[in-house]
């Protein structure tokens, strides 16, 4: 099939990013709406569900291979200090203990962008690496830490964002606590010009916590050396990002470095790079000549494997008295952590609403806690929330009902590029989910009577998930008709294995019980990017339904060889090759690929760029019905319908379970998750699970899900978005929308706790 | 600290174990016995991940010493499946997708095991007790309510 | 969790005689549920650790009417929660076992472990080696001290975290407690200290000492109690604020009552002042707002936590309003 050489551009987690990629020239139809569709968009139980409900799902933490050995590693237990002295002699005299590596005998391994080392003297957080040892048993591991002897100069250190950009803050680094020396700064027209436009103008502050992923599988991997070769089965989102980063730290080659993940417990952006547990797992298993297993304990997972940056977020909205924004000005800080990462969140507020005169500036700042990484929606989740809640306070200062104003505003180009969108159905949406939550009787602002009162709010979401190139699939047909699908992309639970099925049978008009797919392992599939950024689905399902059009088109010419009539004569229907208007004249899949003396024939497939010259993005609103306890505080979240513009879905059912899920992450950071830190010593008080509060049964309201999209065919030939991040970026500004209705006082910190409310409520 | 042996029946195989008195049972099915299907996700009883069956009652398998668990009967998900056929809750758990990355997932399947064989019928309100000492981080709940609720309604108990 | 020498005592007089003269060295185990995240946290390290819940007949519950309800001390929290008598006779009690954690604990854990378990203060659990673990500071004072009490704290500040230490006072439940040889009772008012007299323990209990049976009188025929727990999480998770009350009536007003705070105090904390006034109350709104004017009136909140007042003040009154109405 005809190839070539493109650019193509797609958003991943936190920016845009631009590929060159070999993508097929070949056109296919599109696939229409699902109705016309046998087997995608189906509500299909997904088809690694035997794996997960028999217990026989082997996640990377349940590996255990023959002489394994166990690593465990000791953390700095203050926020800022350097090592003056470690002793590790009475450890390594452990009955059982086998190696300990410390940064006087570990390779000198750059970390965190050459800033830091694998092992490093300077500490620079709570639960920064400090040791690790290798030992016959877990406990064993466990026992000896206690025997390393660590002598630490304490440095002075910060926690707080707001107070490590004030002058004469500790440094974390030389260089000084603004991450790049300086803000990052967007505009657009002119907002000086803007404001003196506006009939209002409405400036407000709001603040969100720290959040931390804490999925339930932990951060663990299992290394085993062959001589030269090192294959590793990791908890990872991306096997061969980690591939290509371990490749790097221990300088050998790629092709020598096997990574496998079958299963994973959850990763929310946690997992999307090589973690240094993985590496020192891996110069353990050399240097013992044993396969090691390491894997993070739930106190180590809270401080060292990322979070979402907490916000403290400033912004400014003119509008005129008809509901026109005029201008817009948002200001904002969060902390990376100790060392580099993203910390802004004005994406959305830049490109939601139709405005001409925006500006932002936003600063990150290194403080001494662990450092912070991609989670779900990176920065839209928190920056949807003030964005969502001043669009609020500025509808009510002029008198618009909240949705009316969202839509006067409504942008029908990307206001940012100016260019169109693929698709837009944002208004079908809003206008759907209205009527789903029963919008025309939401009330006046804390009009309700007795001690418990209810509110509705919206809110409005923005998300790339166009996904993009390069993705490819490899898919092996066999001789009786039965089909395998590799490619080197993850299943987090999202579906993958069951909606690739899905894409091969519709193409192949073969069961899905004929198909088997293999995912996750870097010897054996082609190239597939890392899980995040909602880009799965609509990367690898182009790529899949290419290799199995690739398939059939190969299948036909072989056919139309055997049978000597043009391939156009040909008809291909259920896996079976007739001759038009001759149905008798016909060849099964076997016919075909015994008559080429194959067993199996190959194809593989790729993503098409994506088209230039258009902005791709997801849209949805979701609506909330709380009711607020006055007595007690508490906010219980009724009813949420999230109504979204995803493209084409791919299997109801796993989008629906996906939806669910993102909801009540964000109804957790809206509501009740945080990492508290003690600002006098430096160190997090809740790295456990009982502390850190995670939604439980308890919390779950009712969800109703409507997807007012089919296939977005300007994107690729499935015209799929993802659905990951988009379902949970308007939850917290729905739920503090609908707060605010209930009870009239607008709660501006997140996460919205009993005690806020209570206070809030005395005034 | 002297090693014990205990003896425990799992899944109805009779196994004699010597253990180390700070051992839990959760070690003992994962690393001892290779029934990895049990998961281990907090330690200290606050996720529910490591929840198996034992004298017919859920318990944290992490916070079982493993003497403690001497003599016992206990029942780990692997014990679910019936000559090769799937339990009604899992199959249940499949049809409406009550599994999304599939960590919680044995433990969910535990504690609603243990529910359906206290009582018959329960309400969702029941269900919703019942695995509240299960966390998941993956889906909305609802599914695994569902799940639940609908072998409870065709009294497919067992 | 450090290794220990495990210990399955036959006898009452056995256990006891296992214990030396510190906590540390040798510690009791009930249902372990505390315990073992205690030790896995490294906030405990026995050497020795002795298995109460292979002592025969301490797992029982007995009601007998007009004597009234006895329950063994290692008796699960489950088996509290689902009992018919206390169900009917003692609601305050079923009702305070059903919110006690999850039920995954509720089936291991037991009603004596449950009220001798640790305080759940976040610098107690975490690595601070604090007032409680025999350090110089209390972390919490000056720290983040949302979750911490409001009254009878000093020098240090936690709550106590039972569940059901909360209902036991209100019923004025009496402890059989075995020491050295004997048994003594102890009214559960006597149980448990605050920190100014002994800021390590959160109870009497001197090592070798056992709880082995907890007694409540039989309540009159027009007693009402219930229990209402307010928890962030609303399941698997502590008491910000939870409420005990036990009130008998008498036509129209009430006769007399004991209600009993936890979450707000070191020890669940019996609210004497309003207790008294129920005596003889017209249970109307405006007759119960008038009474929460002096309900912890000596709490000195800290400065994340004077949410507390109004939330303790609203629980109470809902539940007075809900059991007289």
């Amino acid at each position: 099939m005809p190839r070539k050489i493109v650019k193509s551009k797609y958003f991943f987690e936190e920016d845009f990013i631009e590929t060159i990629g070999e993508v097929s020239t070949e056109k296919v139809k599109d696939w229409g709406p699902n109705s016309q569709l046998k087997v995608v968009g189906k509500s299909l139980s997904r088809i690694d569900g035997y794996d997960k409900v028999s217990g026989t799902a082997k996640f990377s933490f349940d590996i255990s291979l023959p002489n394994m050995v166990y690593a465990k590693t000791l953390r700095c237990p203050l926020p800022h200090a350097k090592i003056k002295k470690i002793d590790i002699s009475e450890a390594k005299k452990v009955p059982g203990v086998l190696a300990v590596l410390t940064y006087e005998n570990a390779p000198k391994i750059p970390w965190y962008y050459g800033m830091s080392f694998l092992f490093d003297p300077h500490l620079r957080y709570e639960g920064d690496e400090v040791a690790c040892i290798a030992a016959e048993t877990e406990q064993i591991a466990v026992d000896a830490l206690k025997l390393i002897h660590v002598e630490y100069e304490e440095l002075p250190f910060v926690v707080d964002a707001g107070a490590a950009m004030k002058p004469g803050a500790a440094k974390v680094h030389d260089a000084g606590n603004v991450v790049r020396g300086e803000p990052q700064i967007y505009k657009r027209g002119d907002i000086e010009k803007g404001f003196k436009q506006a009939d209002v103008v409405v400036e407000d502050t709001f603040s969100t916590q720290v959040e931390i992923h804490n999925p339930t599988e932990p951060h663990c991997s299992v290394v085993n050396w062959d001589g030269s070769r090192l294959t590793i089965w990791d908890s990872t989102q991306g096997v061969f990002s980690v591939r290509d980063a371990i490749a790097g730290y221990l300088k050998m080659p790629a092709s020598k470095v096997r990574v496998i993940k079958k299963y994973m417990g959850g990763a929310f952006g946690s997992k999307l790079e090589a973690g240094k547990y993985t590496v020192m797992a891996a110069l353990l298993a050399r240097e013992t000549g044993r396969p090691v297993r390491i894997a993070l304990d739930r106190r180590a997972m809270n401080l060292a494997v990322g979070n979402r940056p907490g916000s403290v977020q400033k912004l400014k909205v003119g509008a005129k008295k008809d509901g026109t924004l005029t201008a817009m000005n948002h200001y904002s800080y969060g902390a990376a952590g100790a060392y580099p990462s993203g910390a802004g969140c004005s994406r959305p507020f830049r490109t939601l609403y139709k405005c001409f005169n925006v500006r932002s500036e936003e600063y990150t700042v290194f403080i001494n806690t662990g450092r912070g990484r991609p989670f779900r929606a990176p920065g839209h989740v928190q920056g949807t929330f003030a964005f969502e809640s001043i669009i609020d306070e500025t509808a009510e200062k002029i008198g618009m009902d909240p949705l009316a104003f969202r839509i006067k505003n409504y942008a029908e180009v990307d206001p940012a590029s100016n260019r169109p969108y693929t698709g837009k159905l944002l208004r079908q949406a809003y206008k759907r989910g209205a009527a789903a939550i029963g919008w025309q009787d939401r009330k006046p602002a804390g009009s309700g009577s007795g001690p418990v009162k209810t509110g509705l709010g919206v809110a409005t979401q923005i998300w790339w998930g166009g996904g993009g190139p390069p993705a490819y699939a490899t898919l092996k047909l066999n001789r009786d008709g039965s089909a395998h699908v590799i490619a080197g992309s993850q299943d987090l639970g999202t579906g993958t294995y069951t909606f690739i099925a899905q894409v091969a049978a519709e193409v192949l008009e073969i069961p899905m019980e004929k198909i088997q797919v293999t995912l996750g392992d870097t010897a054996v599939a082609p190239y597939c990017g890392s899980s995040g950024g909602s880009t799965t689905a609509p990367s690898v399902s182009p790529a899949v339904r290419d290799a199995a059009e690739q398939m059939k088109t190969k299948l036909i010419s072989a056919a139309a060889a055997v049978l000597e009539i043009p391939g156009n004569q040909l008809v291909y229907k259920n896996g079976i090759i007739s001759v038009k208007n001759k149905p008798d004249k016909k060849l099964t899949i076997a016919n075909i690929v015994r008559r080429m003396r194959e067993r199996v024939l190959l194809t593989t497939g790729a993503r098409n760029a994506n088209p230039s010259g258009y902005a791709i993005n997801t849209f949805g609103a979701q609506f909330a019905r709380v009711e607020v306890d006055t007595y007690t505080g508490r906010i219980s979240v009724k009813k949420i319908v999230a109504a979204h513009d995803i493209g084409r879905v791919l299997n109801r059912k796993t989008l629906e379970n996906q939806v669910h899920g993102g909801i009540l992450q964000g109804l957790g950071f809206a509501l009740i998750e945080e990492r508290v830190m003690d600002e006098f010593t430096g160190k997090m008080l809740n790295a456990n699970l009982y502390d850190y509060k995670m939604p439980a049964i308890y919390n779950v309201p009712e969800i109703e899900v409507i997807i007012v999209s089919e296939g977005d065919a300007k994107i690729s030939n499935t015209g799929v978005k993802g659905i990951g991040e988009p379902a949970m970026i308007p939850t917290p500004a729905a739920i503090a929308n609908a707060v605010y209705n209930a009870i009239g006082v607008r709660l501006k910190s997140l996460p919205i706790t009993p005690d806020k409310v209570l206070m809030a409520l005395q005034g | 600290m002297k090693t014990i042996k205990i003896q425990l029946l799992v899944n109805n195989n009779e196994y004699e174990v010597s253990v180390s008195p700070n051992e839990t049972l959760l070690d003992i099915l994962r690393e001892r016995l290779g029934l990895t299907g049990t998961k281990r996700g907090c330690e200290i009883g606050e996720c529910g991940a490591c929840t198996v069956v034992m004298n017919g009652e859920a318990v944290n398998s992490c916070l079982i010493l493993a003497p403690q668990a001497d003599g016992s009967k206990i029942m780990t998900v692997e014990g679910l499946m019936r000559n090769g056929e799937y339990h009604p809750l899992q199959q249940s758990f499949l049809n409406h997708d009550a599994v999304h990355c599939g960590f919680c997932t044995p433990g969910m399947l535990m504690s609603a095991y243990v529910l359906l064989q206290q009582k018959q019928n329960p309400t969702e309100t029941g269900i919703k007790q019942a695995i509240a000492g299960n966390l998941c981080r993956c889906t909305g709940y609802q599914q695994i309510v569902e799940a639940i609720g609908d072998v409870g309604k065709k009294g497919e108990t067992d | 969790m450090n290794n220990f020498t495990y210990f399955q005592p036959k006898t009452l007089q056995e256990a006891g005689e296992m214990f030396g003269k510190s906590w540390h060295e040798t510690t009791a185990l009930a249902g372990g549920t505390d315990l073992l995240g205690l030790m896995k946290d490294d906030i405990e390290a026995p050497r020795n650790v002795v298995n109460l819940k292979s002592l025969p007949g301490l797992n029982r519950i007995s009601y007998q009417p007009g004597k009234g309800l006895k329950i063994g001390a290692l008796t699960s929290i489950a088996k509290i929660a689902s009992h018919s008598d206390i169900n009917k006779r003692y609601p305050v009690l079923a009702q305070a076992a059903k919110q006690v954690a999850s039920p995954q604990l509720r089936n291991v854990g037991t009603i004596g472990g449950n009220i001798c378990q640790r305080p759940r203060c976040w610098y107690f659990r975490g690595d601070f080696h604090c007032l409680r673990k025999g350090g110089d500071i209390c972390y919490a004072v000056d720290g983040k001290n949302k979750y911490h009490c409001v009254i009878g704290g000093g020098p240090c500040f936690i709550v106590h975290p039972s569940d059901m230490a909360v209902a036991l006072l209100a019923l004025d439940a009496k402890l059989t407690v075995y020491s050295g040889g004997k048994n003594k009772t102890v009214a559960i008012g006597d149980f448990f200290v605050l920190p100014e007299k002994n800021v390590r323990r959160e109870n009497i209990l001197l090592p070798g000492e056992i709880v082995v049976d907890i007694r409540i009188q039989e309540l009159n025929n027009n007693t009402k109690s219930g229990y209402v727990k307010f928890a962030e999480r609303g399941v698997w998770d502590f008491a910000v604020v939870s409420v005990a009350a036990v009130i008998q009536k008498n036509g129209n007003a009430l006769k007399k009552g004991r209600v009993v705070l936890g979450g707000v105090a070191p020890a669940p904390w019996f609210e004497k002042k309003i207790s008294k006034k129920l005596s003889g109350l017209i249970p109307s709104e405006k007759n119960l707002d008038e009474i929460m004017k002096t309900a912890l009136v000596d709490a000195e909140p800290l400065a994340m936590n004077e949410y507390k007042l109004p939330l303790a003040k609203n629980l109470m009154k809902r539940l007075i309003g809900e059991l007289t109405a």
